[in-house]
Order: C-alpha cells, then sequence, then structure tokens
C-alpha cells in the first residue's frame, strides 16, 4: 500500500512554501510535503513549528508569499478557501467549527451550500453524516453549541465527510477530546482510506500518529525537519531518537 | 398625567421601531463584515431625501418611494461594497481601517446631500385622511401609524428570512464563525456584498419611513441616527440581529418616556446614559449571554 501511488501526483501538495505574518515574520520557510493518494499522511512536530499554519496554507486561508499549492498536481496557489469543497477537499480545523446556535441539521444543510438546490443530494448528504454517527441523527434539532466537546467533534466530521470527500485535512483531531473518544475518533480515521479518502492529519498525539499513518513529516520552526514512512520511523533508530530528542517522545518499537 | 404617558409610549413604539430598523441594518453589517460603518446615519438620511426628491419632483408619495428606495439603495450598497471593501483587506487591521474610510464617506455623503438638496430643513407633507386616527384615549398621526405597520412588517419578514431560510442562515452563520462558513464552500465575497446591499437597502427604507414619522430632515441629520444606530447595536449585542431589533423599540420607549417625565434637555442623556449603562452592566447585550469571538 505504501508504495501504490508513488508516480501519480499527489492529491495535494506544498511546495516550497514561505508564509509571512506583518510582511516580515516567516512562519513556513520552503516548506514542501504531499499527501498521497489512498494513505494517511502526518505532519507532526514541536508547538510552533508551523503544522496548522501549513494546513492553513495549504486549503487557501492563509496567502503564501513564495512556493505553489498543488491539486492532483495543478497549481491552485491564492484559491480561495470556499472552492475547496468543488475539488473535493474538505477540512476540519482545529478550533470548532461549527455554527453554534444553528441546529446539528442546519449545521450539515450549510455544508451543502455549492449544491442547496438539489434537494435529493443535499438529503442524501444528511443520511451519510447520520449513517456515519447515528447519535447525528438523535439530536438534529438540538443546537450544535448544546451538544458535548466530543459530539460536537464527531458533527464537524460527519459533516465533512457528508460532501464525499476525496481529500479530508484533519487539524489535531482529538485536542482536548476525552481519551476513550479520542480512540474512536483514530479507529474512525484509520478506517477513511478503505472509503477511498486520503487523509492529512496534522496531529500533536505523536504517539497515535505514527500508529495511524503511513507517511510522517516532522516540521520544526516552519520548515521540513525530516520525512519518512511510519514503519521507518518506528523501525529506524535514528529516526526514533530524531523524534525523542524533537517531540519529546519515545515511540514504542 | 395618563394621557401624556399613553402618548409616550406609543410614540416610543413609532420611533423605536424606526431605531430598531436602524440598528438592526448596522448590526448586520457589522457582524457579516466586521466593518463599523459610521456613514449609517447618513444612507439612511439619504433614503429620506430620495422620499423628498419623489414627492416633490414627480408627485411620488412616499409609500411607493419604499420600493424604490429598497431597489435603489440594494444596488449602489452592492455597489459600493466593491468600490470600498477590497481596499481594507490591504490593511493590517480592517475593523480599525473601516472606521476612518466610512468617517470619510459619511462626510462625502453629507457634502453630497448638501450640494443636491441645500442646507434647509424638508420635510414631505402628503397628508394622509384623516390626518389621525384614535387610539383610545389618544390620537396618534395617520402617517405614524403606517410607518409602525410597515416597520413591523420589515422586522417580521427579516427575521423570517434570516431564521427560515438558508440564505439567512448562512448569514447568521458567518456571524457566528466566519471562517467555518468559507469552509463550508459559501464565497464570503458574494454573501458579504449581499449583506452590505442588504444593509443599505434596509437604510434607505428606513430613511423614507423617518420621512414619514419625524417633522424634517436636512444633510446633517445622518450623524444623529448613526450614533442612535451604535446604541442600538451595543444594547442588543454587536452582530445579534434580534437583539437590536428589541433594544430599538427599548431605546425609542426610553427615550420617549424621558420627554415625558424630564427636561427636553436630560431626555437627550438617556440614551447615552443607556449605553453607558450597556456597557457597564452587560457588555455583550440584553441579549447576550454567550460570548462572541
Amino acid at each position: 500500500m505504501e508504495n501504490a501511488s508513488r508516480d501519480e501526483p499527489a492529491a495535494l501538495e506544498l511546495k516550497g512554501v514561505d508564509v509571512a505574518y506583518h510582511g516580515d515574520i516567516r512562519i513556513l520557510r520552503g516548506l514542501s510535503l504531499q499527501a498521497r493518494r489512498g494513505l494517511i499522511t502526518g505532519v507532526i512536530g514541536p508547538n510552533g513549528a508551523g503544522k496548522s499554519t501549513a494546513l492553513r496554507a495549504l486549503y487557501g486561508l492563509l496567502k503564501p508569499v513564495a512556493g505553489d499549492v498543488l491539486v492532483d498536481g495543478r497549481r491552485v496557489t491564492g484559491m480561495p478557501p470556499w472552492k475547496f469543497i468543488e475539488h473535493g477537499i474538505a477540512l476540519v480545523p482545529q478550533h470548532r467549527s461549527l455554527f453554534n446556535e444553528l441546529s446539528v441539521e442546519d449545521n450539515l444543510r450549510l455544508a451543502c451550500w455549492s449544491f442547496r438546490g438539489d434537494r435529493a443530494r443535499v438529503g442524501e448528504a444528511l443520511e451519510r453524516a447520520y449513517a456515519q454517527f447515528p447519535m447525528l441523527r438523535e439530536r438534529r434539532r438540538d443546537m450544535a453549541g448544546a451538544m458535548s466537546g466530543g459530539q460536537q467533534r464527531f458533527l464537524e466530521l460527519g459533516r465533512a465527510l457528508a460532501l464525499r470527500p476525496r481529500v479530508l485535512l484533519l487539524d489535531e483531531p482529538t485536542a482536548m477530546i476525552a481519551p476513550r473518544i479520542s480512540a474512536d475518533i483514530y479507529a474512525f480515521i484509520r478506517g477513511l482510506p478503505a472509503q477511498g479518502i486520503t487523509v492529512l492529519l496534522v496531529d500533536q498525539n505523536v504517539r497515535q500518529c505514527v500508529q495511524v499513518c503511513d507517511h510522517l513529516y516532522v516540521l520544526e520552526l516552519g520548515q521540513n525537519k525530516v520525512d519518512g514512512s511510519a514503519r521507518a520511523f518506528r523501525e529506524d533508530a535514528g529516526l526514533r531518537e530524531l523524534i525523542a530528542e524533537w517531540v519529546d517522545y519515545r515511540i514504542d518499537t | 398625567m395618563g394621557l401624556l404617558i399613553l402618548n409616550g409610549l406609543a410614540n416610543g413604539l413609532i420611533v423605536g421601531g424606526i431605531y430598531a430598523l436602524v440598528g438592526v441594518s448596522l448590526t448586520l453589517l457589522y457582524g457579516v463584515l466586521r466593518v463599523v460603518n459610521f456613514a449609517h446615519g447618513e444612507f439612511v438620511i439619504a433614503g429620506s431625501f430620495l422620499a423628498f426628491a419623489l414627492f416633490s419632483g414627480l408627485g411620488v408619495p412616499p409609500l411607493l418611494a419604499l420600493p424604490v428606495a429598497a431597489i435603489a439603495f440594494f444596488a449602489a450598497g452592492w455597489a459600493l461594497y466593491y468600490v470600498l471593501i477590497p481596499r481594507l483587506a490591504l490593511s493590517d487591521d480592517p475593523e480599525l481601517m473601516s472606521f476612518l474610510m466610512f468617517y470619510g464617506v459619511s462626510i462625502a455623503a453629507a457634502a453630497l446631500m448638501l450640494l443636491l438638496f441645500g442646507a434647509d430643513s424638508r420635510s414631505i407633507d402628503d397628508t394622509f385622511s384623516p390626518v389621525s386616527v384614535p387610539l383610545g384615549p389618544i390620537y396618534v398621526s395617520t402617517a405614524r401609524l403606517v410607518a409602525l405597520g410597515i416597520t413591523a412588517v420589515l422586522s417580521l419578514a427579516l427575521a423570517w428570512f434570516l431564521f427560515r431560510t438558508l440564505p439567512g442562515k448562512a448569514l447568521r452563520a458567518a456571524i457566528m464563525n466566519r471562517e467555518a462558513i468559507q469552509i463550508m464552500g459559501v464565497d464570503i465575497v458574494r454573501l458579504s456584498a449581499f449583506a452590505f446591499a442588504l444593509a443599505t437597502a434596509l437604510a434607505g427604507v428606513t430613511g423614507v419611513l423617518i420621512a414619514l414619522v419625524f417633522p424634517a430632515f436636512n444633510p446633517f441629520s445622518g450623524a444623529e441616527y448613526t450614533i442612535i444606530a451604535f446604541i442600538v447595536v451595543v444594547l442588543g449585542g454587536l452582530g445579534n440581529p434580534m437583539g437590536a431589533l428589541l433594544a430599538g423599540v427599548i431605546y425609542g420607549l426610553a427615550e420617549q418616556m424621558a420627554t415625558v417625565f424630564l427636561p427636553q434637555a436630560m431626555a437627550q442623556i438617556v440614551g447615552f446614559a443607556i449605553l453607558i449603562g450597556t456597557i457597564f452592566f452587560r457588555p455583550s447585550g440584553i441579549l447576550g449571554t454567550r460570548s462572541r469571538r
């Protein structure tokens, strides 16, 4: 599986990207990473390494001052965030992305904005989210903000999945989520490639990320530090040392 | 005294309805665009002058001026959005810059009205018959009652749009979480242009109603309505449309009751007392219990 798609263009790619705040402060410097089709690609690194910034740059929420964003090998640098759904690319950001004072169902309906006139397709999308997380159907009339943190996260995941994305970007999906629910979320992520979904996962939970991913990137100070297959990270003593040093976590063999 | 109080209540409701509309359009604009429209009062008064021009020039009665104002101001708002707002995005602090920019727009708009209509106060002498209607023991002018009815219908229509239709919910969603609505595939530029156009249309229509309710207006009346709009917006909670509607009515009632019980000069202070009190004791507004990002 790991070598299945080396030669075709990556589903999503950052190529030598610089991102700057206030003109001068470089958050990302020459960052490159690829999310290859059918795989789960992980991005790890210490706090402030630019993991979330990389994801936001990929999704058009930040404009790179240099470098390119590519979808299926085609340059889309500068494409605004609302166009990504049309390309089958969905994002679940780190901070809450729900509309708290709208119902669960309205949250799902808004995700269907680009095809809101097509009732059959909207119904299908809602059904897909409810089938994935039956709890959402029970609570569909409740305000999104009234649900627990874990339930809100499931709504965000269900909402992203309702659109049948080809690529799903996840930014720290288990941050501030109870451990038991985190395990469910990782199991869910692990099952995505089987549904034909390419995953790019930014995570601060290195232990889980190494177990769930096929390929890993380690970032440091907005630059690529190292990358390789998850197996290499588990087996190579040098890489293990590096991880232990850079993100203060020792990978179990 | 009892009659005075009843009169105060009736006038408070009528004037409050106007304030509610002035406030709700400003709060929608701020909520969706994060732009502080310092020229809102001038947009409103421009609506009054449109009604005046249609009436004195073509004999069009104010009630027919309402749809004309709605369409003309919607179009003007749409165009103005694309002229003004993209420039703000170039700034590091668009919200602060919007203050300055719209302050400039307000001066320019007032000067333009001065140029076109002169400095005299204007009024529309279109009378309804009968001129006033008995309401229990008091008489209320027919024009004011008609304005109240229109205000109520507009408020209900706006509430229906915001709470029952998907585009309305998208507008509210943009107020709740401006980044997330873009991730949903909603073109925030078009949605913002629509919000700007809608708010401007509401301002224009409110201006026509002002020509019905208040005795006179002039090119400098705008600033007064801008201040009222800000008080109503703060009282209702920033970016909270239902709060603004309620706050407008409360403010109108407070102002009119104050004229019953207090000397004229004191009555003006009531508005500012309400503003300061709100900021001190309920900073997120009368309906606001949640904090907003």
